[in-house]
């Protein structure tokens, strides 16, 4: 049998313009999902699973070098009876045989022997020939298309046709290539599929045939498509750049370039220009009302200040008369003149005078105003910088500006500006405060106090600016968690789990030592609601979100080992920076040999209470030192004495990673015990002193980190579990 | 190549072309695609997708071309092909030609709580200027659509002000003689003041609840007995006039945290409604006709 040939696959879904911000998504899951199913149906050959994928707004392109033109012929064996009662005496088959040929649909001397382990049977051998790809295909490739998912999908035909991200308009699959290519036929919605694509809108708007991968490139770039987002954004970079004279660059911006990428198909870059009277306004303003609004790129020279310029990329292969330009700068203009107008007439009423206002705006329905959140907030801000205060970190007059900066950190809501621009909640505030007069401590943590917005980005600058972003996060977690908002699976509605991490990061970047439980206890006690559940179980649920979150934090800006997390929290984490910061030690020690042995030795001190505990002859208590043997176990009290009493002093002076040390310089001693003595002595009061030992011993391996949940290395267990069978 | 002649001579000669004008040249190209030319409606709309013609064609179950001025729409039959290129057709009969102008369609989803209507979509953007707004309906009065109906609401007044090349929409010329500013500026300062400062919460609210009562007074009434007689596009309007005031009410600053949910929520419950018997009163005619 000829062995199947390749064949190279081409697929385009033409689309209205699909959201810029789902097109990499899109794409990449219709270019796995499609390889994944021919791999699934067994078309593709053992040394060619490749295959690449494009976009644009209005395509997505997969192209798959080669696929098996059918699958390889399988051979199906079914077993029948024994051979033994499949003929008799006189090797004449039997009914047995007959009526299982007969099944089989073969003639009984078309069966053939096989050899089992249970003796020699009668079997069916078929080979089933693989199928055409095309005709899988067919299949294959609209199930495909319409089994991806998007965060929001649609309907344009009725309900009963398919949901998309947007409507499909053509489907381009052609499987080989040249006279030889085949359209694979299909139809989605009515849309048939052909080998027939389109080019860009304002050029290309004629049908193009296309019969193979080469053909599709330069066809559409010939109509004006660049279909691989790559070169595209090589384009943006480079185009963009040749515009600017010496010394000028483009504001860096990552999101905008993919954004621009995800919304051309043949992207061009034009210059244009603005007033120089509107770089009076704010940097931050004037690059949101570019970046977010307009989607053009800011200019600065090398020092870094904003040049009445700006970048925008059409989708066009140029501007020819120069209208397009024109029209840019226009709507720049008259957007830049509104936030000049909400400039100067916001600040007609300082922010202080703002706060009332802050009754009417909601802030969540059940949760009441933004009033009430500030009222609430504070009273969060007065404990955080009370406990700050008592240690020393914080003056009075910090306090002074932390609650300062709280009362006005949501008067910005109310302001024109925010109304238009809403990316800026929070820096308008600051930026205001700055220009009427407020201390620059209070303006700094007004503009900081929503950060960080996750955790890449960066903390307040100040403690003042942490303290405000703390208690704001914490009344919106308990708020959300109390309204029955808390984050479920994929959905998290308020954006808490965002809000969590930030906690976590603000505490542990400022490094601010303070008990959290008690801060969720006061944050909920000040919340007005009709309680759906008792306040016990939300207050449980926070605090278990929270551990969560500092797990979260642990794991992926720490980088910590799943069971150094595991161990740490194990052993409290009521002061997350505490946590933290044992983690870390913790870390820092793994992997030494002291450590690991000890490690092993702690779970079998857990074993060891565990089952005696149960057994109820012994209560925990002090070590009655007259009843110690000399020697090994003598020594082990007098070392534990002494690194008890160093692990102490270590510890409340936050040295974990000595006081870690210290345990681990236990190991020798702790290795002696248990090869020389015999814990489960025969003698009631020597076996219960012996426990009370090792209970003070677990008290130690567990204040810093559950030693016992730390995942050891086989060969160091074996050095502690050496002879005397203890457990 | 003629057809893009003729597109190049009217962006040549576009400055002559007066907003009346173009409203007329609108109106002219949806009749040629087959729409129904409805006249504006004589209500208080906050948004022209309120207007009956749109609201209660789009329940379907036929399919429905419309386009009046209030702004111009076209809910269609899903099935029509290419609304897309359609609708860019109506911008080179405009003038505007798409190789010498930006054209892009950005994410951009609609959606009217009061009238538990939502739709996905795009806002179409000429040269970074917002000219309109196009939807796929998939829901309205809280009713899944069948077929799935396209609003396109164009942005008259500044499509107005590109293609007459000015910066403020009170100087658009409406005709030869009259600015957009003479037609429309005086009302605009009017109605911006009662609604801002002069408006008496108090009589929004009774008024409130009078149109709300007579809406509910009706919808209490309505049985698939009386189905043929009775009058649903009353209880829509004032079900629009319950929209309305909470508009008002709620430009007037005279709305509380809480109450500001739950009046939508009355009116969005209206809407509902009408949307339902509206349905269930067109399956009974359809049930009621000989086979």
């Amino acid at each position: 049998m000829k062995e199947p040939q390749a064949l190279p696959l081409l697929v385009e879904i033409g689309c209205e313009e699909i959201p810029a911000r789902f097109l990499d998504g899109a794409r990449d899951d219709l270019g796995k999902a499609l390889l994944a199913a021919l791999e699934e149906a067994h078309l593709l050959p053992p040394q060619g699973r490749a295959g690449k994928w494009y976009s644009t707004p209005r395509r997505l392109t997969v192209w798959v070098p080669s696929v098996l033109e059918r699958q390889a012929d399988q051979v199906k064996e079914t077993v029948g009876p024994p051979v033994r009662v499949a003929f008799d005496d006189a090797g004449n088959p039997t009914r047995a045989a007959e009526s299982f040929a007969a099944k089989g649909n073969v003639p009984v001397r078309a069966l053939v022997r096989v050899t089992t382990p249970k003796g020699e049977y009668l079997a069916v051998r078929k080979t089933q020939r693989g199928r055409q790809a095309i005709d899988l295909l067919a299949q294959i490739v609209p199930s495909v298309v319409t089994g991806l998912s998007f965060p929001k999908s649609m309907y344009w035909v009725a309900k009963a046709g398919p949901r998309f991200v947007r409507p499909i308009r053509w489907i381009v699959a052609v499987l080989g290539e040249g006279p030889k290519a085949r359209v694979v036929p299909f139809a989605l919605a009515s849309v048939k599929s052909s080998d027939v694509t389109y080019g860009h809108r304002a050029y290309g708007q004629r049908p193009q045939r296309v019969r193979s991968f080469k053909e599709y490139q330069g066809k559409l770039r010939q109509a004006r498509v660049e279909f691989d987002p790559q070169r595209r954004l090589a384009t943006v970079r480079q185009k963009s750049n040749v515009l600017l004279e010496g010394g000028l660059k483009l504001v860096e911006d990552p999101w905008l370039e993919r954004w621009i990428v995800n919304s051309t198909e043949w992207p061009t870059a034009i210059c244009g220009g603005f007033d120089k009277r509107f770089l009076r306004l704010p940097r931050e303003i004037l690059i949101t009302v570019m970046r977010d609004h307009q989607k053009y790129f800011a200019v600065e020279d090398r020092a870094g200040s904003l040049q009445p310029r700006f970048v925008a990329l059409l989708n066009l292969d140029r501007d020819t008369r120069g209208l397009i330009r024109q029209g840019h700068e226009r709507v720049l203009a008259a957007r830049f003149a509104d936030a000049e107008f909400f400039w100067d007439s916001d600040q007609k009423v300082p922010l202080a005078e703002r706060a009332e206002r802050l009754a009417r705006v909601t802030f969540q329905a059940e949760l009441g105003s933004y009033a009430d959140k500030v009222e609430r907030t504070r009273a969060l801000a007065r404990e955080i910088c009370a406990a700050l205060e008592g240690q020393g970190r914080l003056t009075p007059a910090d306090t002074g500006h932390a609650l300062r900066a709280v009362d006005l950190a949501k008067c910005d809501l109310t302001t024109q500006m925010v109304q238009e621009f809403t990316e800026l909640q929070g820096i308008v505030g600051g930026l205001y405060a700055a220009a009427q007069g407020e201390a620059s401590e209070v303006a700094e943590a007004i503009y900081d106090h929503y950060r960080p917005e996750g955790l890449e980005d960066r903390s307040p600058r100040s403690l003042v600016g942490a303290v405000a972003s703390l208690a704001d996060k914490l009344d919106s977690v308990a708020g959300g968690f109390a309204a029955g908002q808390e984050p479920t699976g994929s959905s998290d509605p308020f954006a808490l789990r965002r809000q969590g991490n930030g906690i976590v990061k603000v505490l542990v970047e400022h490094s601010i030592q303070i008990s959290i439980k008690p801060l969720v206890q006061s944050a909920l006690n000040s919340l007005r609601l009709d309680w759906k559940k008792p306040l016990h179980e939300v207050f449980g649920a926070v605090v278990s979100f929270l551990e969560e979150r500092l797990r979260f934090y642990l794991e992926s800006a720490q980088k910590a080992r799943y069971d150094t997390v595991r161990a740490v929290l194990a052993a409290g984490w009521d002061i997350p920076l505490d946590a933290v910061r044992r983690a870390e030690a913790l870390e820092k020690l793994r992997g030494s040999d002291n450590f690991e042995a000890l490690c092993a030795a702690a779970k079998r001190i857990k074993n060891i209470l565990a089952k005696s505990a149960t057994a109820s002859d012994w209560a925990p208590g002090e070590v009655d030192r007259g009843l110690l043997d000399a020697g090994p176990e003598r020594k082990l009290a007098d070392a534990y004495e002494r690194a008890a009493n160093q692990v102490g002093q270590l510890n409340s002076a936050g040295e974990y990673r000595k006081a870690l040390e210290t345990i681990a310089s236990l190991r020798p001693a702790v290795d002696k015990f248990f090869d020389k003595v015999l814990v489960m002595a025969e003698d009631r009061a020597v076996r219960q002193n012996r426990l009370r030992l090792l209970g003070k011993l677990d008290g130690l391996f567990s204040g810093i980190a559950l030693f016992a949940e730390i995942a050891t290395i086989p060969g160091h267990v074996d050095a502690s579990t050496s002879p005397g069978s203890n457990e | 190549m003629a057809k893009l002649k003729k597109h190049f001579k009217v962006t040549s000669s576009r400055k002559n072309l007066s907003f009346q004008d173009m409203c007329l040249r609108l109106s002219e190209f949806w009749a040629r695609q087959g729409c129904v030319i409805a006249l504006p409606y004589d209500l208080e709309v906050g948004a022209g997708t309120m207007t009956p013609e749109t609201f209660l064609r789009v329940l379907g179950p036929e399919p429905w071309r419309v386009a009046y001025l209030q702004p111009s729409r076209r809910p269609a039959d899903g099935r029509y092909g290419d609304i897309q290129d359609v609708y860019l057709a109506s911008l080179a009969d405009l003038g505007i030609d798409l190789r010498h102008h930006d054209i892009r369609f950005e994410e951009d989803n609609w959606e009217a709580p009061t009238l538990g209507a939502w739709g996905i979509g795009w806002q179409v953007m000429l040269d970074g200027l917002e000219i309109t707004q196009f939807t796929y309906f998939q829901q309205s009065g809280g009713v899944d659509l069948e077929p799935i109906s396209v609003e396109l609401t164009y942005g008259m007044e500044r499509i107005a002000a590109f293609l007459q090349g000015v910066d403020n929409v009170y100087d658009v010329s409406w005709n030869d003689a009259v600015t957009y500013g003479e037609m429309r500026q005086e009302e605009e300062r009017e109605l911006s003041v009662y609604d801002f400062e002069a408006a008496a919460p108090e009589t929004c609210r009774t008024l409130f609840e009078l149109y709300e009562g007579e809406a509910e007074r009706l919808l209490a009434s309505y049985s698939l007995e009386v189905a043929e007689r009775f009058p649903l596009r009353q209880v829509y309007d004032l079900t629009l006039k319950c929209s309305h005031l909470f508009n008002i009410l709620d430009a007037r600053g005279a709305i509380s945290v809480t109450e500001r949910v739950t009046l939508i929520g009355r009116v969005r419950k209206l809407a509902c409604e009408v949307a339902r018997v509206y349905l269930d009163r067109k399956s009974a005619m359809v049930e009621a006709q000989p086979a």
